[in-house]
């Protein structure tokens, strides 16, 4: 019997979410820093993208959730994209690292991926058992 | 030997459709689980004994947003 899944991703590796960010263009740098998030309340951040005006985009890691939530000051957004579509495509690069890296250390191998036409990533792996 | 094989969908919204052929029993959901712990919530789980098509055609159905737009 095999099964099938549908899974929420959530940001709760660091590791697999500096690697997302790079596969969008962007540079994280790691520590804690303040950054201007909603209304422009300054929170510390984990982790933070910088954006020319200085307004960092940041995570910060949340206990209660279990994940990195991103801190922003919307007003002061500097992304071609808007922020929802920003973080739809760091969520599945974010899905696509985790996934690699986590499968690799289970000891598959990659035999086929592509982007799909949908924006869709098809992903396969395998390895052979007794 | 017996090959195991774990197709994933990532959608662009980030939610991803696993799914896992030539594992018997309790030893897939191990398998799978690290990864799932790694990557969020489990949202809805079918054993496909049947197999694939019929779950996912399903479950895309169930996601319309995802289709391509016609006309």
């Amino acid at each position: 019997m095999s099964h099938f899944s549908t899974i929420k991703t959530e940001l709760r590796d660091r590791q697999a979410l500096l690697a997302a960010i790079g596969d969008l263009g962007h540079t994280a740098s790691e520590g804690e820093r303040p950054v201007r998030g909603y209304r422009g309340q300054v929170v510390t951040a984990d982790l933070a993208i910088a954006q020319d005006n200085g307004a960092d985009i940041g995570f910060r890691w949340s206990e209660a959730s279990g994940c990195y939530e991103l801190v922003t000051d919307l007003d002061l957004w500097q992304q071609p994209q808007p922020l929802e579509r920003f973080l739809a495509r760091l969520t599945q690069r974010y899905a696509l690292r985790t996934i690699l890296a986590a499968t690799a250390q289970e000891g598959f191998q990659v035999t086929e991926q592509s982007d799909r036409l949908d924006g869709a990533i098809e992903l396969v792996v395998t390895r052979w058992s007794d | 030997m017996k090959q195991i094989t774990l197709r994933y969908l990532i959608l662009p919204d980030g939610r991803v459709e696993e799914r896992v052929e030539g594992v018997q029993g309790q030893a897939c959901r191990a398998l799978t689980e690290r990864v799932e712990a790694c990557l969020g919530s489990l949202q809805r789980q079918v054993a496909t004994a049947e197999g694939f098509q019929a779950v996912s055609t399903g479950v895309i159905q169930a996601q319309p947003q995802h289709q391509p737009r016609l006309g």
